[in-house]
């Protein structure tokens, strides 16, 4: 390369990095969204906005959209309670699918998923994740973060170009994985922030402190039981959570004698999810990653007491998992479920299959035969008569 | 939690893959297509012009696409505008496609509609214009549709068909445009804002697709009404209107 293009080459690059020092936008701190702010129209985030704006257009006809008026009313009001002041600027979109997520779009549209709502153990819990959520939004995170990846993008494409061009392009690689490293490690200070404001506004509502940490914990032992399928979308980029859990609980501990009463509302919680929680739960254990919903399923035993129902899907679990011994371990939740009395009608028919797994044709078949007469109108009456003549 | 939202989405990085096929592919002669056993529409007939979709987008020096609210607004003015224009002159009567108001149901289904040609259009997009991605079931002729969840449209509107308008544009920010320019020096080529697009007639009886077409062009702009036209007048050639 000759030393005219080579100076042509650096006076181009000084010339764009003094455009690049006024892009529309910097990263960094910025002011916190007031109640019903609207971004300029010519801003980047006026440009988040409108593309999220599209995107929750499609969503509001998803059909995994849960639209019971009020469950939603009743995560609404939660929201309210935790940020009277901006929650009239969010809509809530309870999402139905059996991972542990929710999310936050610049623009105030809130995801929550099923599989958190299952999870949480009661209103605290999830008031928790929500002021979580509100927090990304008040300090427009999504915005910081699309800055800061535009303008760590755009000086690693001039730095990969210069060094090319000075012929040590494995320096351009160097500096790529510096710059990932930069924008996940910004990701990890925007959680950390979120966290701890979503602990203060929980707080402030009067919610629990403890359940802050709580939530975490029982998701962390979830995980690390079920291996690299439990991996949640949540913890894929944020793999701190042990750390996270320390922090929580030492605020806890000290914000826990700032006043006399908290409220956990498990009841409030339990009531108003309960409608909904046995196809949660079947959801679950279909999710395929049977390890992490044992360490679930088991919780919720002692978290709630025997129930028939939990110890169905136990059973299901093991139906489904199918390793040696499976088919015992299911018989037996399906009779703890059958001894707790009034179990889901479905467990005759799960028993059913597993005794003719074990080759068991009476009991199979006096399964299949109870699973008909409490369920008359079964859709799958057909199939299960089939079975029973043939075994007969 | 999870809060972020990835720009540049599948939809998007399928419309790139294409534009990228299609730009080394070189330009065919002509890009529209007629459905096979699609009768011809008759002479003044009811279109419903479907709000076109567009989006515009910043491409920034290091690739990113920003998407542009203010440009998009421009664009959208222009677009619809010029689309008025140019059907007007057929002598078709055009019916600007309006949500039903305080009828849930009926948005629903129309916004399902929506989505189910999005995805249609990018698959058309992919199968009728890149050979490799040629399907053995529709070699040879042009055969694709809505279905006939279409037929409520019709019922809504009183249209016999409904034109769909699809684009993209990306346009170079001044740090990607030099970048550009000091790339070139070094004899590297970087890929600058491209605009791709696509525009199907729908017979609302059936849910055919009666005509397609396609836009893709590394130059145009869809900001000023000037060029918009353009873009406008290239997309709907051939239509049968």
């Amino acid at each position: 390369m000759n030393r005219c293009k080579i100076s042509l080459f650096l006076l181009l690059f000084c010339a764009v990095c003094v455009s690049c020092a006024t892009p529309r936008g910097t990263p960094g701190a910025m002011d916190d969204i007031q109640p019903s702010q609207r971004p300029d129209s010519s801003s980047d985030e006026a440009g988040l906005w409108m593309y999220m704006d599209r995107i929750e257009n499609r969503l509001k006809t998803s059909g995994r959209v849960v639209s019971d008026p009020e469950l939603n009313a009743y995560v609404r009001q939660i929201v309210c309670k935790l940020d009277p002041v901006h929650c009239a600027d969010i809509r809530i979109y309870i999402v139905d699918t059996p991972h542990f997520n929710a999310s936050m779009a610049p623009n105030g549209c809130m995801q929550v998923w099923t599989g958190l709502m299952v999870r949480a153990e009661n209103e605290a819990q999830l008031a928790y994740v929500l002021g979580h959520e509100m927090a990304h939004y008040l300090r427009r995170h999504t915005l910081q973060q699309w800055r800061t990846v535009r303008n760590t993008s755009s000086a690693l494409a001039f730095f990969s170009l210069a060094t090319a061009a000075a012929g040590v392009g494995f320096v351009g690689s160097l500096a790529q994985l510096a710059a990932l490293g930069a924008i996940f490690a910004y990701s990890r200070d925007q959680e950390r922030e979120a966290d701890d404001i979503g602990f203060e506004i929980m707080a402030k509502a009067g919610y629990e402190p403890v359940q802050a940490s709580q939530i975490w914990g029982d998701l962390l032992a979830e995980e690390e039981a079920g291996g690299k399928l439990a991996k949640s979308v949540f913890f894929a980029t944020h793999p701190t959570t042990p750390e996270r859990i320390a922090t929580l609980r030492d605020l806890a501990d000290k914000t826990a004698k700032t006043r006399d009463s908290w409220t956990a509302g498990r009841e409030e919680y339990l009531h108003a999810t309960k409608p909904f929680r046995k196809e949660w739960l079947r959801e679950e254990v279909h999710k395929g990653n049977p390890n992490g919903t044992l360490v679930f399923l088991n919780r919720l035993l002692k978290d709630q007491g025997d129930s028939a129902e939990v110890h169905f899907f136990l059973g299901e679990l093991y139906r489904l998992r199918g390793e040696k011994d499976d088919c015992e371990n299911a018989c037996s939740e399906y009779q703890k479920a059958l001894d707790l009395g009034n179990p889901p009608p479905e467990l005759y028919r799960s028993l059913g299959v597993v005794c003719l797994r074990m080759g068991k044709t009476r009991e199979a078949c006096d399964s299949f035969e109870e699973y008909l007469k409490v369920n008359p109108d079964a859709s799958d009456r057909q199939i299960i008569e089939s079975y029973i003549n043939r075994l007969r | 939690m999870e809060k972020k939202y990835i720009i540049a989405p599948r939809g998007v990085m399928v419309l790139l893959l294409v534009a990228a096929v299609l730009i080394a592919c070189g330009g065919c002669v002509t890009t529209s297509q007629r459905g096979d056993r699609c009768a011809t529409p008759p002479p003044s007939t009811n279109v419903l012009l479907i709000e076109p979709d567009i989006i515009l987008f910043e491409l920034t020096a290091g690739g990113l696409e920003e998407p542009r609210a203010d440009w998009t607004e421009a664009a959208k003015a222009n677009v619809g505008k010029k689309l008025a224009e140019i059907l007007q002159r057929t002598g078709d009567k055009l019916i600007p496609h309006q949500p039903p108001v305080n009828v849930p149901e009926r948005t629903h289904t129309q916004e399902q509609i929506l989505k189910l040609h999005e995805v249609v259009g990018q698959t058309v997009l992919i199968h009728k214009y890149i050979p490799i991605y040629d399907l053995p079931t529709k070699q040879g002729c042009f055969d694709w549709g809505l279905g006939e969840c279409v037929k409520s449209l019709k019922e809504d509107t009183g249209a016999d068909y409904a034109l769909f308008v699809y684009l993209r544009d990306s346009y170079t920010s001044p740090g990607r445009a030099a970048l550009i320019v000091a790339a070139a020096i070094l004899g590297v080529g970087i890929q600058g804002g491209v605009q791709l697009g696509f525009a199907s007639l729908v017979d609302l009886q059936t849910g055919q697709i009666v005509w397609f077409n396609r836009l893709m062009s590394g130059v145009g702009d869809l900001r000023t009404p000037e060029a918009a036209e353009k873009a406008i007048q290239e997309l709907l050639a051939n239509n049968p209107l």
